[in-house]
């Protein structure tokens, strides 16, 4: 696979590959399940190692049963599940061993396998065995109150006190993989733009990474340049709305609106640029579809934003109502955070020192000067400090590539040949992304795996919840910033 | 608690008068491709080849279009070669009626609206969001609908909590298959009279993920819809105007696929 | 003559009940049983307002005859508390094992009971008053319903022998005084105590009553004890037994001691008040945090009582300054509390029994059993009355009891009146808890709905249930006629027949209209007047056509019983806000693989502690725990040893006589 080194690995040795990659230091990110041809299954784990700027894929037959790595890694618990669900993977010793993308309802044939014939749960989420008779169980949701995504959340809890949480997700699942399949590279982009709508940029670079490694084509300076800016675009509206619903969550009103309209004026911003407030319609495979001409107007229009911001940020600092709702709420310790697979601002407040940009550059980013900001408390205000920390990172790296924007091409020539395979990944505004893609003999899409980060930290945060109060849970939620449909997909 | 307070008071008003003059907020915004048929070369199917939902076809007698379908990717646009699909600005396109949505070339337009019925929620409609699987685009621009930008609440309109208290169902997303019964039950609970809305293309006609093994294909068979809305996504100016041409407030502006006034 | 020779007839229908009981021929006890309180209840309605005549029994104890006569309030206190006594003994209790038993238990409370209202002498009192505690004793060991109740019932024991204890020493010190342990001689002899004498004598009566109604510390028996037994105990226990308690403590407290002399501070009125508000708190507060429907009821019967002993030292204090009127009023208004009391507590135990006969569980949980509307009804408006809503007994009683203690402006002095303040004000804190205690109780047991296996009222709970609840509203209602049964004992202990100026045609006033007034009596009419517009508009509004659809969750249907507030989540709030009281514990174990992330299961255990159990009663244990340990020299089984202890004694046994 372009983008990653191949290896084969077998069963009987997996579970002691996976304890020695941890002894080393090193990380699996993910793991999936893709078809070769009709009668095989093969899994594949993507690993990085310390200290390396590439990446490892671990390649395994998964037609008779797969030893599970989840007591290795916890992290893997939720993908192989989702390999269960849809590619009828078997995973031995698998310690919660129950369907997660697929519920009763859902359509019964995928993949030309009649789910059906597996017994399914009863269609609601398996629920650990409670022994208390007073304590009372509250399934709030899909539908929730109001404009949000739509998830179930059971709560056992006694009046104020949360006893244990449970986040039911997967309501979302629209199967946004299998919409790939079949589709020209160069249009399937329009599909990578709305898996996750307020992460478009993210998953659109990282779709077009994995495709120009697969056809091992470079897309221009000036394209890699503008897909910089685009992204930290991208993550600038993302940022200052997750700061404005904190706000709304902790009731500082006033906070909430000056949030919400700094959010407004970035997608203005946007749209004034590229034609879309979600910066949709610009990238493709081989570097942009259509140039930009930031001109004078955008740099400025970025400044006076940043110094509105820089105020808000120093009026947030002063509110001691908002910080004593933040300061401990939530605290995510640095084991559960890598243990799990955390990533993104959250990871990066508890402790964990992780960004791709960095650690494995992309686009044009290893030209770039990046700060990474890292906190170690864990609790939702060292989230809100990350996230500032990086709108202020993201403010300086716009200047930085309008500065040094040089004209010239923007698109070239991207034609992954048949049976190519490629590994694309960025840094999006809630954590790292990848995409796996598989080219099929007839040159279009057969495979594409999303990874996105918030089916990463949705699995994290119900332990920040467990044995917190009611009052701190919406806080909580809303300092994660996670979305459904990047989870679901 | 000083700071805040004076600094709300000192900031003025951040809200936009539109639609009473002042700026919409979509500066450059691109909308759905405005079709020319007298530019469209004969034979040439290109749009066709290219739109990732179907919205275009190319028939015998010239093309057949679909803004229902339309997920504003514009690569009919640039595939294009005579300029018969041209982009726009034409983002405000709620009709009340399905087929306004679908170019025609039909002399006749389609009838004035009858009154609706709807006269005393004139300046009040409380709405039910549901969420059926969409891609959370649409619910960041309904979410920015209440931010000091555009403000719904100055045009009597409210997002509720529950089902019970609202008006209109507005959904969201291609109804994927989990949130069908919870989507019924929500559409059960509200008292009438009650309208439904469909926002965003992938409620309209199933947008992009539509159809596949997971999820249907909008609104349509589903719930009886009053008000359509397609775009990916619509922005909060379009959300607002066709809220507005709902409670008769504003003329709807898109008929047979032709953008009036 | 005919109430003396009821009373006669009750007595020995009792005795026959327990020793036929005890050869195991129940159905017979159980008639006689009931037959026994019916007659008991009959002689007080026909004898009221007058006291009974005075029967000398053919015995005599310690040398002197024994007097048996029940006076007025006695009779009042006897008849309310049977009345729930009659509907138990005819329920029976739940419990299949050991019926025998318990209705041999019930036979010696039922007497006994009636020895402490009516006897008249020292000696008989203690003799009845043990006989009473171990008919409670032997009731709920009986009914083997918990596995635990050996202990409970031990502790129970223990703290009742202390106050027995304390009474025999307040008998043998007023005996000592009079030359004789005849009641008429102590009333004679009251004057002629002396300050310090009459201190100690009641707080050992305080100490001696109060461990059975559960002043601090020793209403700690009451959850558990009451906790093992069944609701038909705790209808006797909570009735006629309690009531006989207080009876005992109002005579002795007004009748064998004087009123303080004029310018001595009234110490012992300020003590009986300030014991019994901190016990009421205290009571409270623990009843609203219990799940269990026993040990609610019991705890918030502690509260009752102290509540009652409240007003009588508010009725000492009024005394001791003089003023007559209104320590009649405080003395009248804890009667009328009592007797609300007992029915409206009866009646609760008994739908805790009817909602175990169909759950099979005494837990707060949601039954459903609201559904059986006679059933639902009787047990809210009793739960109403123990709240004290309008317009119940409770409701009149309690507003009463605020009634006599804002009287306290009277008082001459400032001690007096801050003390009647402060009273208020810790009374105000026991109603409105008291409120909490009894929503939580009626609307998550009887009310919450349980659409599994909604509980099938047995149809002569239901009755039964129905029936005392309409009796706690005739009660209110009528409260004007019920207190003329009072005349003739107002008169007679206060020089004015204080309960005539109570009422004032359909109005009751705190002995003058002018200060405030209520009328449940007008309420009772113009509720459901009032209740005729929402009624014609729900009537009207049957035309309108209605679509009915689920409970809106968030788009799923739930299980509203396993999302519906339970008896932990109504109360945990005020755990949290009282936990200094409380010191509250909540322990959440995990089993879960992988260093906690895949969890399989919860273990959740709550409890909160209490007070005087550690700060008294496991010092005492330890004590005798210790003196145990060195005593067992005794028992250390060598031959020498207890030849010399014999030696010893016979060498005692020789000087004292030698001497």
């Amino acid at each position: 696979m372009n983008g990653a080194q191949l290896r084969s690995v077998a069963a009987e040795t997996l579970a002691g590959d996976a304890q020695k990659l941890r002894d080393a230091g090193g990380r699996i990110r993910f793991a999936y399940a893709w078809s070769p041809n009709s009668d095989e299954v093969e899994v594949r784990y993507l690993l990085a190692l310390p200290n390396r700027r590439d990446f490892q894929m671990w390649t395994l037959k998964g037609d008779r049963g797969v030893p599970s790595l989840a007591r290795i890694w916890p992290s893997l618990g939720w993908y192989e599940r989702e390999m269960t669900d849809l590619y009828r993977v078997r995973f031995t010793d698998h310690p919660e061993p129950y369907p997660l993308v697929l519920r009763q309802g859902s359509s019964t044939q995928v993949n030309g396998y009649d789910f059906a014939e597996r017994s399914a749960s009863s269609g609601k989420a398996h629920l650990p065995a409670i022994d208390a008779t007073d304590v009372q169980q509250l399934p709030f949701g899909p539908i929730r109150a109001d404009v949000l995504e739509s998830a179930e959340f059971t709560f056992f809890y006694v009046g104020e006190h949360i006893i244990h949480y449970q986040p039911s997700l997967f309501f979302k699942h629209r199967g946004m993989e299998k919409r790939f399949e079949g589709c020209r590279t160069d249009q399937a982009v329009i599909v990578a733009e709305r898996v996750s709508g307020v992460g478009t940029v993210a998953h659109a670079l990282a779709y077009c990474e994995a495709v120009e490694r697969a056809a091992g084509c470079e897309a221009p300076v000036r394209a890699r340049a503008l897909r910089v800016l685009l992204a930290e675009l991208e993550r600038l509206y993302n940022h200052l709305h997750y700061l404005g619903h904190l706000c709304h969550t902790t009731t500082l009103k006033v906070g909430e609106a000056q949030g919400k309209l700094l959010e407004e004026r970035a997608k203005q911003l946007n749209a004034r640029l590229t034609g879309s407030r979600f910066l949709r319609s610009i990238l493709v495979p081989g570097g942009l579809r259509r140039d930009l001409a930031p001109g004078t107007w955008l740099g400025e229009a970025l400044e006076g934003l940043r110094v509105e911001f820089v105020a808000y940020v120093e009026r947030l600092e002063a509110s001691e109502s908002h910080l004593d709702r933040l300061i401990t709420t939530g605290p995510l310790s640095r084991r559960v955070a890598f243990d799990e697979g955390t990533t993104g601002p959250v990871e990066r407040a508890s402790g964990l020192d992780r960004d791709l940009r960095r650690d494995h550059p992309y686009a044009h980013y290893a030209e770039l000067p990046l700060v990474v900001p890292i906190l170690t408390e864990g609790d939702a205000y060292a989230r809100e400090r990350i996230r500032i920390a990086e709108v202020e990172a993201a403010f300086a790296l716009c200047q930085r590539v309008l500065l040094l924007l040089e004209p010239g091409e923007v698109r070239a020539e991207c034609a992954p040949g048949p049976l190519s395979e490629g590994l694309g990944w960025a840094e999006g505004p809630r954590g790292a992304l990848f995409y796996a893609v598989h080219v099929g003999g007839d040159g279009r899409l057969a495979r594409v795996k999303i990874k996105s980060p918030s089916f990463s930290n949705w699995r994290a945060f119900p332990f920040t919840v467990h044995e917190s109060n009611m009052m701190d849970y919406a806080i909580n939620e809303a300092s994660f910033g996670l979305t459904v449909a990047g989870c679901d997909r | 608690m000083a700071l805040w307070t004076l600094f709300g008071l000192t900031s003025g008003k951040a809200t936009t008068p539109w639609p009473a003059g002042g700026s919409d907020g979509q500066d450059g915004v691109l909308g759905m491709p405005r079709y020319n048929p007298e530019a469209c070369r004969e034979g040439c199917g290109e749009c066709a080849a290219v739109c990732p939902t179907h919205a275009i076809e190319a028939r015998h007698n010239g093309l057949f279009v679909d803004y229902g379908r339309c997920v504003v990717c514009q690569l009919c646009t640039e595939a294009c070669p005579t300029g018969a699909m041209e982009p726009s600005n034409d983002w405000a396109l709620g009709v009340r009626d399905r087929d306004d949505l679908v170019w025609s070339n039909d002399a006749r337009r389609s009838a004035a609206a009858q009154p609706s019925g709807r006269g005393a929620f004139h300046r009040s409609l409380h709405i039910r969001h549901v969420d059926a699987g969409s891609c959370n685009g649409c619910e960041s621009e309904l979410q920015g609908l209440n931010n000091p930008f555009y403000n719904l609440h100055r045009f009597g309109i409210f997002f509720t909590p529950s089902p019970r208290f609202a008006d209109l169902l507005l959904v969201t997303g291609p109804v994927t298959h989990p949130m069908l019964e919870p989507l019924k039950a929500a559409y059960a609970g509200m008292p009438e009279p009650r309208w439904v809305m469909a926002v965003g293309t992938c409620a309209v006609s199933g947008g992009i993920p539509g159809g596949g093994y997971a999820c249907g294909t909008g609104l349509e068979g589903v719930l009886p819809v009053d008000l359509y809305l397609p775009g990916c996504p619509p922005n909060p100016a379009a959300i607002i105007e066709a809220l507005l041409m709902f409670l008769d407030r504003t003329p709807q502006r898109l008929r047979r696929g032709h953008v009036v006034g | 003559m005919l109430a003396d020779q009821l009373l006669i007839l009750s007595a020995l229908l009792w005795v026959i009940a327990a020793i036929v009981a005890l050869c195991q021929w129940t159905a017979l006890s159980r008639v006689l049983l009931v037959a026994g309180a019916l007659s008991g209840i009959v002689a007080a309605v026909f004898e009221l307002p007058d006291p009974s005549q005075t029967i000398v029994l053919p015995f005599r104890l310690a040398g002197e005859a024994v007097t048996f006569r029940l006076e007025p309030e006695a009779l009042w206190l006897l008849g309310f508390g049977l009345t729930p006594a009659l509907f138990a003994c005819a329920l029976m209790s739940p419990s299949k094992l050991g019926t025998g038993g318990w209705l041999f238990g019930v036979a010696l409370s039922l007497v006994g009971a009636l020895g402490v209202f009516g006897l008249q002498n020292g000696a008989a009192l203690l003799v009845a008053w043990e006989t009473m505690s171990l008919g409670g004793a032997a009731m709920i060991l009986s009914e083997r319903i918990e596995t635990y109740r050996g202990r409970t019932v031990l502790f129970m024991l223990a703290l009742l022998e202390v106050g027995s204890v304390a009474l025999l020493l307040a008998v043998a010190i007023l005996g000592l005084g009079t030359g004789s342990l005849d009641f008429g001689q102590f009333v004679a002899r009251a004057p002629f105590l002396t300050t310090a004498t009459e201190a100690g004598v009641g707080l050992l009566l305080l100490v001696g009553f109060g461990a059975k109604l559960g002043l601090l510390p020793f209403y700690e028996w009451f959850p558990g004890a009451y906790g093992s037994g069944s609701g038909a105990s705790g209808a006797i226990l909570s009735g006629v037994v309690l009531n006989a308690a207080f009876f005992g403590l109002a005579r002795g407290l007004m009748n064998w001691l004087p009123a303080a002399p004029e310018n001595a501070f009234p110490l012992l009125s300020v003590i009986v008040i300030v014991v019994a508000t901190i016990s009421a708190i205290l009571t409270i507060l623990y009843a609203f945090q219990q799940d269990d429907w026993r040990q609610l009821l019991s705890l918030s019967s502690a509260e009752n009582a102290s509540i009652a002993v409240v007003v009588l030292g508010a009725a000492m204090l009024f005394r001791s300054y003089g003023l007559q009127e209104l320590a009649g009023l405080a003395w009248t208004v804890a009667l009328l509390h009592l007797a609300g009391h007992a029915l409206a507590k009866g009646a609760l135990f008994l739908t805790a029994d009817g909602i175990q006969r169909s759950t099979a569980t005494y837990a707060i949980t949601a039954s459903g059993a609201g559904s059986d509307w006679v059933f639902g009804v009787g047990s809210l408006i009793a739960a109403m009355s123990l709240a004290a809503m309008p317009p119940t007994a409770g409701f009149v009683s309690e507003w009463f009891v605020f009634q006599s203690v804002f009287q306290g402006f009277h008082l001459p002095n400032l001690g007096g009146r801050l003390v009647l303040a402060l009273t208020g004000a810790g009374l105000a804190l026991t109603v409105a808890v008291a409120f909490a205690t009894f929503v939580k109780v009626i609307g998550i047991s009887v009310l919450g709905r349980e659409k599994n296996r909604p509980a099938r009222i047995p149809r002569f709970y239901s009755a039964i249930v129905g029936f005392l609840g309409l009796a706690v509203l005739a009660l209110g209602v009528g409260m004007p006629v019920w207190l003329s049964a009072l005349d003739v004992a107002t008169q007679a202990h206060f020089g004015s027949a204080v309960s005539r100026e109570m009422h004032s045609g359909l109005l009751l006033v705190p002995l003058t209209a002018k200060f405030a007034f209520i009328s449940p009596s007008l309420l009772v009419i113009v509720m459901p007047l009032l209740s005729l517009v929402p009624l014609g508009l729900i009537l009207a509004s049957r035309r309108l056509p209605v679509r009915r659809t689920r409970v809106w969750y968030g788009g799923l249907s739930a299980d509203p019983t396993r999302a519906s507030t339970t008896a932990l989540t109504f109360s945990n709030a005020m755990r949290t806000f009282y936990s200094f009281v409380y010191r509250p514990t909540a322990d959440t174990e995990r089993d879960a693989d992988v260093e906690g992330y895949f969890v399989k299961k919860l273990v959740f255990e709550h409890d909160v502690a209490p007070i005087f159990g550690p700060l008294l009663f496991q010092p005492a244990e330890r004590i005798v725990d210790v003196m145990a340990s060195k005593l067992r020299l005794l028992q250390s089984g060598y031959l020498n040893v207890y030849l010399g202890l014999i030696g010893l004694l016979l060498l005692v046994v020789l000087g004292l006589t030698l001497a």
